[in-house]
């Protein structure tokens, strides 16, 4: 019987080649397009899952709040959290603890500026990394001035050496033993460091009280929690315990603490709080894309099942007289689901090989770095399987129970009647079709829009021709001087305009929150949390920022070393509505009073997906975290510059290694997700919209076939080619037009929910919908066209002859 | 073989009810070849799909070899229809994508007839109806009397009981009808039951009993022989 079915699944597929193109191709389509998408999908949800304990394991995440309202959520939150959340739980098996610092190691004459180092405590390694390579984990990072390192790191300073009891410098003064080397962290892990620095030694630097306090923040605390114990409860307990151990403290300057315990495996999908390891993935992009695989793969089997059922009246005598054979309506299930099979493995193999050769395509615009070894996955195969199996009964059900309904006498003597219902089905099942296009295509018009304003729009700083020197870490009492002869040399190099120092520059949020800071004289309960750029006397004007009040730190002003500027949000957040109202007013900043002397325009110092911080510049003439050069002449002539620069940089600063970038790309960085988010919608909705259009063009081949006789009649009657072919072409755009009204409002729902991802977006307007719509309607009426354009020319006598 | 007793059938759509069969009643000996005759919208294609197994009657008795059939399940309806009935219409009814052989094969699958002995079967029927030259040709391949040969090797493959034939020379010149109509007297002179409907008076005088149909009831019965 199966061969039976094999045989005739075949040779139909062979007879209506068109047909069998469209099915197989657009399944293949839409299954490669989305098992890549699953792929990379699957790929963001494994973030940290792969952890023996993951399960048990939670980042204490922190919310500061003033006076009752939500201020700062933290990645990395106060120093204390962690040992009074371990102390005070039993169920809390374990803590570990990092501390983010960064400085330049060396070993030998090998120097890197390292910037995945993290302090961490004994508890660590055993919680997220129970291999080494070399040494042992056990007290690896108990002693001070101890580091394990990963195999990467140590290879990079010791070769084929073995590290082990070796010494490595860090900022050529503080030495640190290697105790262990552990395997690199995976690719998808929150949590990438590539040296580990012993807590011990970190204590010994700032004291025990400072790592125990609730006001400096920066401090990632991870807890183990006994397996079984519940996270919520615990949650629900930790407030009685930051109550009992710092309640009375921050009563008096109304401040609150909320902690949050984040699943390990949720952090990178979570959104992102301040100090994160890692910028986090997109839970939205991600949601999107699941939705765009979804349905891309829909549209493949709508395609299937409404080229089915359109065909069936050619199915129905050979239904007819299988039924008469004595066939069952079972077996015509069994063989139409068998063809569907069929039709779904050809799929299977076609979209394996589009796989295999878009898959650099599809690395290079989504970012991605899947490679073949996926295909020895198991989770691809069980995808793929999952498709396949879905797809074939999903599919091939319908037309399976349409088929095998017939009634043998009536479809034998050529009385099968078109059903109403059939045709009603596929004309919704196209409405569906159409109505995810129309999201898809408006969705891209929107991504691209929202990433074209957030380029173009004035960020308040001027970040071009700006290239930015990673300061010296190595250094001693007379860096101070150092820095002047550097700035005067680096001034007489041609194509130098200016340079700055600073603590920050724009393209990431500021790393320096300062709690506690009033207006001198003011309540304690007024004290507010400000994000502080130490600036020297030429930055403000180096990047162009705009006064609204005030001046700028100058060097004329011997009392500038006690001066800040704030800028719009800091004036607000002070309690103030107009600049100049905060001039001259005296704050307290931990303990020192400083006067406000200029308040400039908010700037974005991040992409505009954040809204703007308070800032605080305060003047460190001599800040050693970037030094931005503003440079003359267009970009050919800088690599010469740059040499000089570094010249000049070797000199003064030795045992420092010379990082730089510019800083408008690295400001764009920021906008990589983003874009290649939008790259990727837009690819696949482009697949989505063409895998629809093959349905619609089968579809359209089909119906004009079979109205031959009618529009020889309609033509014998007087109709012209304009006619028939506007009677044709309005059936057919008639579920394309509805599709946009149910289209337009989910779209602009979703759409809107998305935006909300951004604090300075672009308005939906109605013109975002017309464009598209106008397009995919001109994209289906071309479609139908061509099949409805070749019917109505054809020679009526011709027609009713073939009838 | 076939005894019905005041068989009705109903058609009702939304406006209008058609009595297709009107309180029939005929019977049908075992070895006995039956014209039934009458004009369009008398009934005899309701007749046909009901001796065939193919439909219900709403009413009345069908008895086939003194079994109560007529409110069989569809599951034993098939199974009795693929072990004793073979049917041959006027537009010959063969899958288009399937063979010759493949075509004349398909009730024997159905039948769960092994391999082997599908081909010989098939091949023996082939050869009786004189189209073995023919075995992979497909039914366009064909002319209108080869696939009416090739529709009659595919009823009488399984040896059924019965043949019932609606119009099978309808399409047919007269020589090639001949040819077809000799080849169910054959069948018949062999012991197959034969139910023919048509029109045409010359093929059924090759049955032995012409019943006349009218308005879904018997209008005569003319024994030939």
């Amino acid at each position: 019987m199966l061969t039976n079915f094999f045989t005739i699944a075949l040779r139909n597929l062979l007879k209506h080649k068109i047909f069998s193109i469209i099915n197989i191709a657009g399944l293949a389509i839409g299954m490669a397009a989305a098992l890549l998408i699953f792929q990379y999908v699957r790929f963001e949800l494994s973030y940290d899952k792969f952890e023996a304990h993951a399960a048990d394991i939670y980042r204490i995440q922190m919310d500061r709040y003033n006076e009752g309202k939500l201020s700062t959520r933290w990645a990395a939150g106060t120093a204390g959290i962690g040992p009074v959340v371990k102390d005070a739980f039993p169920e809390v098996t374990s803590l570990a603890r990092l501390y983010d610092w960064r400085g330049v190691m060396s070993y030998q004459d090998k120097e890197f500026r390292e910037e995945n180092m993290y302090f961490a405590n004994d508890g660590f390694l055993p919680m997220f990394s129970s291999a080494t390579t070399q040494g042992s984990i056990t007290g690896a990072l108990s002693n001070v001035n101890t580091a394990v390192l990963t195999t990467s790191a140590a290879r990079k300073y010791f070769g084929s050496e073995n590290p082990i009891g070796k010494n490595l410098l860090l900022n050529k003064k503080e030495p640190f033993t290697v105790t262990a080397v552990v395997p690199d962290p995976p690719a998808n892990t929150h949590l990438k460091f590539n040296i580990l620095l012993s807590w011990p030694t970190w204590v010994k630097w700032v004291g025990d009280p400072m790592t125990t306090q609730w006001g400096w923040d920066g401090f990632f605390a991870y807890i183990q929690l006994r397996p079984g114990a519940d996270p919520h409860q615990l949650e629900k307990k930790i407030p009685a315990v930051i109550q009992a151990k710092w309640g009375e403290e921050m009563k008096k300057s109304k401040e609150g603490i909320v902690v949050h315990l984040q699943s390990l495996g949720n952090i990178h999908l979570s959104p992102n709080y301040m100090l994160e390891a890692e910028a986090n993935g997109d839970g939205k992009a991600v949601k999107f894309l699941s939705i765009i695989a979804l349905f891309i793969i829909a549209i493949a089997w709508i395609n299937y099942i409404n080229l089915s059922t359109a065909r069936s009246i050619e199915r129905a005598k050979e239904v007819g007289i299988r039924k008469t054979l004595g066939s069952i309506r079972r077996d015509l299930i069994g063989q139409f689901l068998f063809e569907s099979f069929l039709i779904n493995s050809f799929a299977v193999i076609l979209a394996l090989l589009l796989i295999l050769a878009c898959l650099p395509i599809f690395n290079a615009v989504a970012g991605q770095s899947l490679n073949l070894s996926m295909l020895s996955t198991a989770s691809f195969w069980s995808m793929l399987i999952g498709i396949f199996l879905v797809g074939t009964v999903l599919s091939g059900l319908y037309p399976a129970f349409v088929l095998s309904s017939f009634k043998p006498i009536a479809v034998l003597k050529g009385r099968l009647a078109t059903t109403s219902h059939g045709s009603l089905l596929r004309q919704t099942l196209v409405i569906g079709q159409f109505a995810a296009s129309v999201l898809l295509m408006v969705g891209t018009f929107t991504v691209y829009r929202q990433l074209n304003y957030m380029q173009h729009q004035d960020l308040g700083v001027q970040i071009t021709q700006t290239l930015v020197l990673k300061g010296p870490r190595v250094m001693d009492s007379t860096y101070d001087n150092k820095l002047t002869g550097f700035r005067d040399e680096v001034l007489r190099v041609p194509g130098v305009n200016s340079i700055s120092a600073s603590t920050e520059v724009p393209g990431h949020k500021v790393g320096w929150n300062a709690g506690g800071i009033k207006e001198v004289g003011a309540d304690a309960t007024k004290a507010r949390q400000y994000r502080v750029i130490g600036v020297d006397y030429d930055f403000a004007t180096a990047f162009g920022m705009h006064f609204l009040a005030g001046r700028n730190f100058s060097r004329d002003f011997r009392s500038d070393t006690g001066a800040v500027l704030f800028n719009e949000s800091a004036v607000k957040n002070m309690g103030f509505n107009k600049p100049e109202d905060v001039l001259n007013k005296r704050i307290d900043f931990w303990g020192k009073q400083y006067t406000i002397v200029g308040v400039v325009s908010n700037h974005h110092q991040e992409s505009l997906r954040e809204s703007y911080d308070a800032h605080i510049f305060r003047l460190i003439p001599d800040a050693n975290t970037y030094y931005s050069l503003k440079l003359t002449g267009s970009r050919d002539s800088w690599p010469a510059t740059i040499t000089a620069v570094k010249t000049q940089y070797k000199s003064f600063f030795p045992g420092n290694p010379f990082d730089y970038f510019f800083l408008d790309d690295r400001f764009a960085e920021q906008y990589k997700a983003d874009q290649q988010f939008g790259e990727t919608f837009g690819i696949f909705a482009g697949l989505a919209i063409f895998v629809s259009c093959l349905g619609l063009l089968g579809l359209a081949a089909f119906v004009t076939n079979q109205r031959t006789k009618e529009i020889g009649i309609r033509k014998i009657a007087g109709a012209s080619v304009g006619n028939i072919l506007s009677l044709l072409t309005r059936d057919f755009m008639r579920p394309v037009l509805l599709s946009f009204l149910i289209a337009i409002p989910l779209t602009w729902y979703a759409l809107e929910k998305w935006l909300d991802n951004y604090a300075f977006r672009i308005s939906l307007t109605p013109l975002l919908f017309i464009g598209p719509a106008l397009l995919i309607l001109a994209i289906a009426l071309l479609t139908v066209t061509t099949q409805t354009l070749k019917a109505a020319n054809t020679n009526p006598a011709r027609s009713l002859r073939t009838e | 073989m076939i005894k019905i007793t005041e068989l009705q059938k109903t058609y009702r759509t939304e406006e209008v009810e058609t009595i297709a069969l009107n309180k029939l009643s005929f019977e049908v000996k075992e070895g006995e070849f039956v014209s039934v005759m009458g004009p369009s919208g008398c009934g005899k294609s309701t007749l046909l799909n009901i001796l065939g197994l193919l439909d219900d009657p709403d009413g009345g008795s069908f008895l086939f070899n003194g079994i109560e059939v007529a409110h069989f399940n569809e599951r034993k309806r098939a199974d009795l229809r693929k072990r004793n009935i073979g049917f041959v219409f006027q537009s010959f009814n063969l899958i288009d994508e399937l063979t010759v052989f493949e075509n004349v094969e398909l009730p024997l699958i159905y039948l769960g007839v092994k391999g082997p002995e599908r081909k010989q079967r098939v091949e023996k029927v082939l050869d009786k109806m004189q189209i073995m030259h023919r075995r992979n040709h497909y039914p366009q391949q064909l002319s209108g009397g080869q696939q009416q040969r090739v529709a009659v090797a595919r009823a009488v493959v399984n040896n059924p009981k019965l043949i019932l034939a609606d119009e099978p020379t309808g399409n047919l010149d007269s020589s090639n009808g001949n040819e077809v109509m000799t080849l169910l007297t054959d069948l018949n002179e062999q012991g197959t039951t034969i139910i023919m409907v048509t029109h045409s008076e010359h093929d059924s005088r090759y049955s032995h009993r012409i019943i006349r149909m009218l308005d879904g009831q018997t209008v005569t019965e003319n024994i030939l022989i």
